[in-house]
Parts: structure tokens; sequence; C-alpha cells
């Protein structure tokens, strides 16, 4: 089937509309809504459809490896609004997902570390492009300044509504200002990228407590639209005995004291408990504040942890002592102060349905571990005592990031806040004003050359021992330089760029099979397709007879270009995919 | 049993080694193969710092030649690392992107030196004594040398210790507490150990950490963090061994800091065993885990593990020696327990 043949619905839907972009003509262009596209989108480039934000992945590292750092930068922003912030703290889905860390592919690219130079390297004289709508007229208010309400209120802005942020603590930032240390986050740049949002006209007004200083309907008799975007910043408990005594800390609180510059007192034994990246922020925490035996306890093994290698890395490099298959039975204190903390073994067992590996606690395990401080870090819930009724039954009142999903990270956090913002747009205005499309460009190289899939992953450059601890909010990673940052942007193999064999063309000579460093290129009989619009598996045969295609499998594929170079038919094109949003 | 079984050992020590011999013993027809990283037959790794002295000659240390295996009906596959599992398809991938089929496993994959992590940035200035590799590319060198530079303090690198001494060397040692991870030798243990190593011709620090290694010229410039700074031919690192498992990781295989197995040493996957130094024992009886280093540990494992793998159930004790006598100080070996002195032994 040719892509002519198999696009000009969606060109005539556009033509019905009398949308027809000028580019179309001259760059072959085409905008799909085809939920084949949407399909292919999902199953070929898989760091970006892991990204909650859906950023274009492979665009920007392309733009990197261009060196066009503003454009990299601008790719990013337009997907998640704090890319040098997301740069150094992202929980990487992406990386999870890319293709260059499947078996036998190598590892992963480096993705968040190059949004993070992109963001860096960018020049001085940098522009940052905002697609401005017209005034509307209506007023949003959101509570909460953490990552979903900053993308909520950023989105409502460019869209033309007045928005006003309500903030209970002294700075904006939720989590990012308090929860996350310095030395991973730098608090400049965390303001720097703040005041880019704010810079649309938002005005914000921190000091401000929902329920203390403004109530929940004083707000909408005021807005148009609330969103509220407060977080999960009510500690979970382990309700256990002991649970109350001095010395020991929720996560959260631990952070948020050591972000304002206070010094917990935690002794030199100081066990976290928790598998997340506050228990190893807090860890690391307790470490630049004088501890000397640090461990973090987890109920199932470091497998199961839900933070990046590099995280448990940097914890393993600073000292600090992972302790798995255990969970605390009860705290132990001599007076009010704790002294140490019963844990009981643990085991896996399977389960039929997620997460399908548990931990189950042995009985009669029970042993007993010192300590001179305990940190609790086992996550949070929403606080729903002031805004504690249903959302569904406010008209006007919207909800967005952890207050409305649960615990999250804060890339997830962010596209909620923009999903809210589309939903109180539609609601403001009475219609949809944008929607996502496949945009569909001929290309007419692979972008690549081969050598480049054995290019090693460039390791983020770190400050030594001595200078994190002698002062704790010295920043630990310290970026890509120029060279770096090429020549991790060379590894990405481009996803984006998907190839297809003409079958009117082509001669069946498998040329383009026997180079194929992967099982990629396939003789098939049929390729089912999902009702989501994904591939099913490739049926394949060795029988010339029931041979309907040679086709090349995106999903394995890694661009690497081997078979467009041996066509003898040049039978193979190129086209980059990208989802964008348009104006409905 | 079926002709076509095939069983497959990861690891070419004294657990795979018996396992595999017991199979042969139980099973006449099935295939057998062991895979091994390493490009030498069966040898005896407590002997190779013997071995560096030229005390023993390479014979000596060898256990098996390969004309045994051949006799065992035992296929021996030498320098060939595996890198993943897949146990949908029972498939092993070679790193040379060969792929080999069983149809049960025992991953006997033993350990590797331990990088303490201050020395992470260095270490590859570091040699070490764990395989007869590392052996064979530093004897000669040992042999030339004058000054050494030793961090840790295990049993091996005391071992070291007293050979260099031997041969007239000059020795520095930095001796770390948690040479034996994850515990922390007390106060009292290191002045014991510290006393009882006067006896050799070693500068001796303690409660210091590295600071720097810098390579210029062909010698090493060694700095610790109180500024003592020794220019040295030779840097080594005993800092205790770690589970050699890498590969298993993202296989759906129970894993901790070795392989997870219970007192029939069968992991989660009911057609993988695993056994020796690379795997994380339950024991029912203390309820915990355990993990045995030493020779006799790793032989009754291997047998254990063979045993259970065609259907029968015996459950695994230890052996030998429960302690490690290090410089007079009793060291219990396993990772899950506490440092205990055996003033009974």
């Amino acid at each position: 089937m040719k892509r002519n043949d198999l696009y000009s619905k969606e060109e005539k839907f556009f033509q019905d509309k009398n949308k027809i972009y000028s580019a179309q003509s001259v760059k072959q262009i085409v905008y799909s809504t085809d939920v084949r596209d949407f399909g292919r989108v999902t199953k070929s480039v898989p760091c970006q459809d892991a990204c909650p934000a859906k950023t274009n992945i492979p665009g920007y590292i392309r733009a990197i490896f261009e060196k066009r750092y503003g454009r990299a930068y601008e790719l990013n922003r337009s997907a998640n609004i704090l890319p040098g912030v997301l740069g150094r703290i992202c929980s990487r889905p992406c990386e999870f997902a890319c293709r260059h860390g499947e078996p036998d592919n190598g590892v992963s690219v480096g993705i968040c570390h190059l949004k993070r130079s992109c963001a860096e390297l960018k020049p001085g004289s940098h522009r940052i492009i905002e697609g401005l709508y017209a005034p509307t007229q209506k007023k949003v208010a959101v509570i909460g300044s953490g990552p979903a309400g900053l993308a909520a209120a950023h989105d409502l802005s460019i869209l033309g509504h007045k928005v006003v942020i309500f903030e209970e603590l002294e700075k904006p930032g939720g989590m990012l200002m308090y929860g996350i240390p310095e030395f991973r986050l730098p608090r400049d740049l965390l303001m720097l990228e703040i005041k880019n949002i704010l810079r649309l006209g938002i005005q914000l007004k921190t000091n401000k407590a929902i329920g203390v200083d403004i109530s929940l309907d004083q707000l909408k008799n005021e807005y148009d639209a609330v969103v509220v975007a407060t977080g999960c910043v009510r500690p979970r408990k382990f309700n256990i005995v002991g649970e109350d005594l001095e010395n020991i800390y929720n996560g959260l609180d631990f952070m948020k004291a050591v972000n304002e510059g206070q010094k917990p007192l935690v002794g030199d034994k100081v066990i976290v408990i928790g598998a997340g990246f506050t228990a190893v922020d807090c860890a690391r925490s307790a470490i630049r504040l004088g501890a000397v035996d640090v461990s973090i306890n987890i109920r199932k093994t470091i497998e199961y942890m839900r933070i990046d290698e590099t995280e448990k890395y940097e914890a393993q490099l600073e000292g600090i002592k992972t302790v798995s298959l255990l969970q605390p039975s009860k705290i132990i204190g001599n007076g009010n102060k704790v002294t140490a903390v019963e844990f009981q073994r643990t085991r896996m067992e399977k389960t039929a349905t997620p997460p399908y590996r548990v931990s189950i606690p042995i009985e009669n395990s029970q042993f007993l571990v010192p300590a001179d401080s305990v940190i609790a870090a086992i996550g949070q819930t929403p606080d729903k005592t002031v805004v504690s009724k249903d959302l569904d039954g406010l008209d006007g009142v919207f909800a967005a990031g952890d207050f409305a999903t649960g615990s999250s990270d804060v890339i997830s956090a962010i596209a909620s806040g923009r999903e809210c913002a589309k939903n109180i747009d539609e609601y403001l205005i009475g219609e949809k004003r944008k929607q996502t499309v496949v945009r569909l460009e001929n290309h007419e190289t692979t972008d690549r050359q081969r050598s480049y899939d054995f290019i090693g992953k460039v390791e983020m450059n770190t400050i030594d021992m001595e200078k994190r601890l002698s002062k704790a909010t010295n920043e630990v990673e310290t970026g890509y330089n120029d060279d770096q940052i090429h020549e991790e942007a060379k590894r990405c193999y481009l996803c984006n760029l998907e190839y297809e064999i003409d079958p009117l063309i082509c001669i069946y000579c498998s040329a383009c099979i026997d180079v194929a460093p992967k099982d990629c290129i396939k003789m098939i009989e049929s390729v089912p397709v999902n009702p989501d619009g994904t591939y099913g598996k490739y049926e394949e045969t060795d029988d010339w007879n029931k041979v309907v295609s040679i086709a090349i499998d995106t999903a394995k594929c890694i661009r690497c270009g081997q078979c467009l170079a041996v066509c003898p038919m040049d039978c193979i094109s190129v086209t980059k995919t990208e989802l964008i949003e348009i104006d409905t | 049993m079926p002709f076509n079984d095939h069983y497959v050992i990861i690891g070419n020590g004294p657990a795979g080694n018996h396992a595999a011999i017991t199979l042969r013993k139980k099973d006449k027809e099935a295939r057998i193969t062991i895979i091994s990283d390493e490009c030498v037959p069966y040898y005896y790794k407590p002997k190779l710092t013997d071995f560096i002295a030229d005390e023993i000659p390479k014979e000596d240390l060898m256990v098996d030649f390969l004309d045994s295996y051949k006799a065992k009906d035992i296929r021996i596959r030498l320098g060939q690392e595996v890198e993943r599992i897949d146990m949908e398809s029972k498939t092993l991938f070679l790193q040379h992107m060969e792929n080999i089929n069983y149809s049960k496993l025992i991953i006997a994959s033993g350990s590797r030196a331990r990088v303490l992590p201050p020395m992470f940035c260095y270490a590859n200035h570091l040699k070490f004594v764990t395989s007869y590799t590392d052996v064979m590319e530093i004897k000669e060198e040992i042999k030339k040398a004058n000054d050494f530079f030793i961090f840790g303090g295990d049993l091996v690198g005391f071992k070291f210790l007293r050979l260099l001494n031997s041969m007239g060397k000059t020795v520095t040692i930095l001796i770390y507490p948690n040479a034996f991870w994850p515990y922390n030798l007390t106060d009292d243990m290191l002045t014991q150990i510290t006393e009882s190593l006067s006896k050799f011709n070693a500068d001796i620090i303690v409660k210091d950490d590295i600071q720097s290694i810098d390579r210029q010229n062909g010698s090493y410039t060694v700095k610790t963090r109180k500024g003592i700074e020794k220019i040295v031919d030779m840097v080594f690192s005993f800092n205790g061994l770690r589970p050699n498992v890498e590969f298993a990781k993202g296989s759906g295989i129970d894993m901790d800091h070795g392989i997870l197995v219970n007192e029939y040493l069968k992991t989660n996957v009911g057609s993988i065993y695993a056994c020796g130094s690379c795997a994380q024992i339950y024991n029912p009886t203390i309820k915990s885990y355990t993990t045995s280093i030493g020779w006799p540990n790793a032989v009754v494992q291997g047998e254990v593990a063979a045993f259970n793998l065609l259907g029968d159930h015996k459950i695994i004790e230890s052996v030998g020696r429960k302690y490690f006598d290090l410089e007079g100080v009793k060291i219990k070996t396993t990772w899950w327990e506490e440092i205990e002195k055996d003033t009974d032994e």
C-alpha cells in the first residue's frame, strides 16, 4: 500500500475543513488523525510513549546533535515546562523504555542528561517561544504551585485566561522546592524556570493557605474556575508500636526541614525506610548532616526500588547501605528517644495480578537494629481536610497532579496539570481549541551512521566526595560539556524516523534481510491491527507462496540504515513521525 | 528421564563441578554442559597465592584437566560469558551472540572482587587476586615490583600480605573495617588484627580512607585522607567478594545481592537452581538469608542443587568452618548474620 493512498483520507479530512497547510505541497507533510498512525507512534517511539508528557525525545536529541540547543530546549518546553529541572530530577520512564537499553542493544540513551544539558548549553540570547491566544477575560485560581499547578497555570495563561496561583508556603515550587534536596536541584535554576512561567502575567500569591486565608467557596465565587493541585503531603504511617518517639521523621518533613536550612538531629546511625527517591534523598541528606552509618531498608529487593540506577550508584558511592527483604515491626525507645528498630524478615512471593511479586513477612523472624534516628519515607497521600469534598460535584472545580492521581512523579504531575488546563479551557470556552495529530513528513536520510550504535554511554560528570560533604547544597552532577552532549546525542536511534518497504516496488531480493543486524525485517503473511491502532505480532512465513510483503518491524528496528544502503530498488522510504498539537 | 534433557551449569568452580558430577552419576543419558567465563579448567582458587609465589606449579593448581570432563561426558565451554537468561524459551544468550537452550539450569557463577564505593573511580588502577586470569596478568609484574599498597583486609588480602612479606617486598596496608561487607569491624577487632599483623614488615594504616590514586611513569601515587602519601609499583584491593550474577538481572529470577533460593536451593523459577557463593539461601531455622563462601560449602551446595534438580528434596546445611579466622578474630561468613567472636573454636 502506498503512503499516498493510505493517507488520502486524512488529507481529505483537512481539505474539508479548509485547513490545507501550505507546507504540505512543498515538503509532503501529512497531518493524520488515523488511529493507526497514533498506534505506530506508540509502538515505534517507546521513549515518547513512556513519557507522561509525551515529550518529543528523538526530536530534541536530533536538535542537540545539530547543536541547536535552543531548539532542543523549546521542543522540551513545549511538552514539559521545566526542562532544566526535569533534566536533573526526572524519574526517567523514557530511559526505561529506550530501545537502546533492550537486550543486546547496550545501554539506554542518557535522555535526562541530554535534556539538562541542552537547557544549560542553549545560547544566552535564547528566546522562549510561547504561542499566546487572545485574552478571554476568564479568571482561574490555581491552588498549589508545585509542578502540576505551575503546568496548569502556564497552559491556562497561554490560552488567554487570567491566572492567580495560591501557595500555602513561603516559596513556590511545592515538592520541587521543599521535597528535593538542593544538591540534586539548585534553587536558582528552579526559580529561573518558575519565573519563566510567571512572566506570562500569572499572579503568584504565597503564604496563602486555603481554608485559613481564603476558602474554596470564596475562590469559586471570585473565579470562573479553580484548580486544586495541592499534591500529596500527608505522610503514610507504619501503624506500628513506637512510631511517635522522638527522632523519628517522616521523609517529606525531614526534607522540608533540610531544604529550609534547618539541621534535624540525626545522630550517627540513621535508618531510612522506603524504596523511592525520597528515601534516597533523605539518606544522602543524612550523610551531609554528619551521620556515619546510614542504611536504606526495603521490603522487597534492590531490583524493585523505584529509583534509577544513577541514584542507586550515587547512594552507594556516598557510603549508604541498602538492606533488603525486611520490614519494621516495632520501634524501640529509651524514654522518648528511639534506640532501635525491630525488623521482620520478608520473602518474595508471586501474585496473579500486578505487581506480580510481593513481599510477605516471615513469622517470628524479628531482630533488632540499633538506631539514633529513623526516617520513614514510605509515601504520601493527598490532604483532603481542606478540600475534602468530592470535586466531581463541584462545578468549575478541577483537580490536577498528585492530588488527583495519588503520589506519582514530577513529569506525571506536569502532564496532569497540562491535561487539566485543556479540560478547563473547554469548560470555559465551550469547545476544544487544540487537538493532537500525527505529523508525517518524508525524510530523505537516516540521519545516522551505523558506527553510532557502538558508542558507549557518556557518564555524567560529578563532584568528588570532599566537595559533596564540604557544603551540603553543592550540586553533585555538573552536566555534560559540548563534546559529551554531542557524543551522547549520536547514540539515539531516532525512532521517530520510520522505515517502510514499498511492496509494489520491492523485488524480494532479501538483501535487506541479509544485512539487518536485528531480527527486524520479515517476510510476512499479514499483520494484525489492534483496536488502539498498534500493530500486533507480525505473522511470518517461509513459504514464498504466502508472502505478501517484506516488512520492517518498527518495534525492533534500530534505525541503523543498513537496509536502505543495500536496497537495489530504492524501495525503502523514511518518514518522520511526530505528535504535535494544532488548533482545531 | 527423556534423552533430550540438557542440564546447563553456569560456573566452573567447586559448586558447578560437583553439581555436574552428581548429575552425571544420577543421569547417564542427559546432556550436561558447564559454561565458564574463564579460559582454564577447574582449578583450586585458594592456592592462587601459592601459585603467584611459584610454590606450586600450574599442574598442582588444577583440580581437573580437560580430559576428565570428556571422561565424565560433560561438555565444558571455556571463555564463554553468559549475558542474559530468557526463562520463557529456556535460553542462555552468550556474549559472542550464540544461544544455548537448557531444560534445567544451575547457576553456580561464584563471586568476583568487590570494589568499595570510595574506590569506584580508581578501579582501573586496582589489581585483584580472584581468578586465574587475574593472576596470570600480574604474576610476573609482582615479582619485578618492590613497593605495594593494599586496600582492604579480607582473608585473601592477609594471605597475600604474608606472601609479599616472604618475598621481601615493601608493603603498606590500609585496613577497611567494612572489608567484609556489610559488617563493620569493631575497634576491638581492629586493634586485635593490627597487633597480629605487626609481626609482618608492613606499614599498617587504620581509620583512614583513600584520597586518590594517580598513575605516573609506571608508578602509582596513593594518597589517603589523613595525608599519607606513598609511591608504589602496584595497588591491590582485597575487600571481600560480591556475587557474580549480573547476567540474571531482569530475567525474572528473584535476586537481591545474590540469587535468592530456598533451603532446597531452588529459585522462584521451577527449572532453575543456584548454589555456591552466588546464592543467597533462605534458612528456615534462623528465618533469614545466608550466603556461604568457602570451598566445602560450595561442594555440598553443588551436590544438593543437583539432587534437587533431579527431584530430590535435600535441605542444605553449612559444612566445614562456620567462621573465618581474620588474623585472630572469628568472622562468620554469611552476609546476613552478625559478626560474632567464636571463642570456642
